[in-house]
């Protein structure tokens, strides 16, 4: 079996893209997983867990309004709360997000033509404006 | 903690089933756990689009290693369907801003699409190994080189392919972009069917392919990490699970026989199909409010 899998060629491209994608995704998930474990032992809550399952059956706003009486929009709550070890697990889903664009840039480098390297250029480019667009 | 660890499991088995059906898991996450949990479908959809993300992140690798997941069809058809997916976005706001009570048609329509794929695919014959003939492929696809090959363990031999039909398949994918950006899905069930019995891209290949398109959707978990509705107690479990699940499902889809792969892409899309037409239905008022957050 070993050797019919070696008569596969798979583009140099999908196995750096591959590559990137595998180690971004395990630190963004280190990143996300680790200070949640310190959250859910109770180290410096920003949300403390009593009031999340107390008022996660509302809409997003209104758990924001009801555990910390203000209205959310934007990263600020993650990048002005890094000391707190919930939001500081949201750096992880916020890698996470953006892994796919250094996936494309890495493998952009290895494009087997011209055309193929202009493509993932062009993915790359859209991708950080719908980053944009979709952060409202 | 209860629910943590209802949603660990919850999550593990859709884990090990999106790699296997390419359809990223928040089509089955997001209308199931509006059933199963106590927490609101802000939180639902924010914890199934980093679910969705993640497990297409964490089988992508593997996939695109065997040969299966393609990058070359991925480098052709992201930058189509991000531009159209903004776009679509952009459109859905004014829409929905304009006309509240059309999503529910829209969901209505989207259901009887998803159905209508679900038949033609049903009665489609050769979707495990389409056989596209060099001379059938289009000029694009063979500028661009599309094809490729993996090793296919139940028939213990490297099973080639060629694409086809790249012209009307970037018109597809750029209307199914809009479409997902327009009411904010993911594209797993429309990405399949349109790679497998438009492009001839084996069924495999379609679903591992799929997963690989799904992650250039990363973008949207901006629009609820801007809103608060990522939090960790429900993405932590969701993530665990799903990220477990995929890494088994990534290897289950290697080995597992094509046909079930076409029965379980099936199953899926009835239930995805189904599950529209209903929310649709209720939010119109022609039927009772059966399934919550629709």
């Amino acid at each position: 079996m070993v050797e019919k899998e070696q008569e596969v060629k798979v583009d140099d491209m999908g196995l750096v893209f591959g590559k990137s994608m595998i180690v971004f995704t395990i630190i963004g998930i280190i990143m996300m997983i680790v200070p949640a474990i310190l959250y859910f032992v109770g180290i410096r809550q920003y949300i403390p867990l009593a009031d999340v399952s107390k008022y996660w059956g509302g809409s997003a706003a209104e758990f924001w309004q009801h555990t910390k009486g203000f209205h959310v929009h934007g990263y600020g709550w993650i990048f002005n709360n890094l000391f707190y070890t919930d939001t500081l697990s949201m750096l992880g889903v916020l890698l996470l997000m953006i892994t796919p664009l250094i996936s494309m840039i890495a493998a952009m480098f290895k494009g087997p033509t011209k055309a193929y390297k202009i493509l993932l250029f062009l993915a790359a480019v859209e991708f950080v404006i719908s980053i944009f667009f979709k952060a409202g | 903690m209860f629910w943590s660890i209802v949603l660990f499991l919850f999550t593990l088995i859709i884990g090990i089933i999106s790699p296997v059906s390419g359809v990223g898991g928040g089509v089955l996450f997001v209308p199931l756990s509006t059933l199963i949990f106590p927490f609101h479908v802000d939180f639902i959809r924010g914890a199934g689009l980093v679910m969705a993300v993640t497990s297409a992140l964490s089988s992508v690798p593997y996939l695109t290693k065997k040969g299966l997941a393609n990058i070359r069809l991925f480098a052709v058809l992201a930058p189509i369907m991000v531009i159209t997916s903004v776009v679509g976005g952009f459109v859905g706001l004014k829409v929905t801003s304009a006309f509240p009570g059309g999503k529910y048609y829209i969901e209505l329509m989207l259901g009887a699409i998803i159905l209508l794929v679900f038949a033609v695919m049903m009665l489609s014959k050769k979707l495990e190994f389409p056989d596209v003939k060099e001379e059938e492929m289009d000029s694009w696809a063979k500028s661009l080189g599309l094809r490729g090959a993996w090793y296919e363990p139940t028939l213990g031999r490297v099973v080639n392919f060629n694409i086809k039909n790249m012209k009307k398949s970037a018109v597809v994918f750029a209307i199914i972009g809009f479409i997902a950006g327009m009411f904010g899905l993911g594209a797993g069930w429309a990405n399949v069917p349109v790679l497998n019995m438009l492009m001839g891209a084996p069924i495999k290949v379609a679903t591992a392919t799929s997963m690989l398109i799904i992650t250039a959707n990363a973008p949207a978990i901006g629009i609820y990490l801007t809103k608060g509705a990522i939090l960790p107690s429900i993405v932590i479990p969701s993530v665990l699970g799903i990220t477990i699940g995929a890494r088994i499902g990534a290897k289950v889809a290697e080995i597992i026989k094509p046909v079930f792969v076409r029965w379980l892409v099936l199953g899926i899309l009835f239930l995805a199909g189904a599950l529209n037409v209903i929310k649709g239905l209720q939010g119109l008022g022609v039927i009772p409010h059966i399934i919550p957050g629709g």
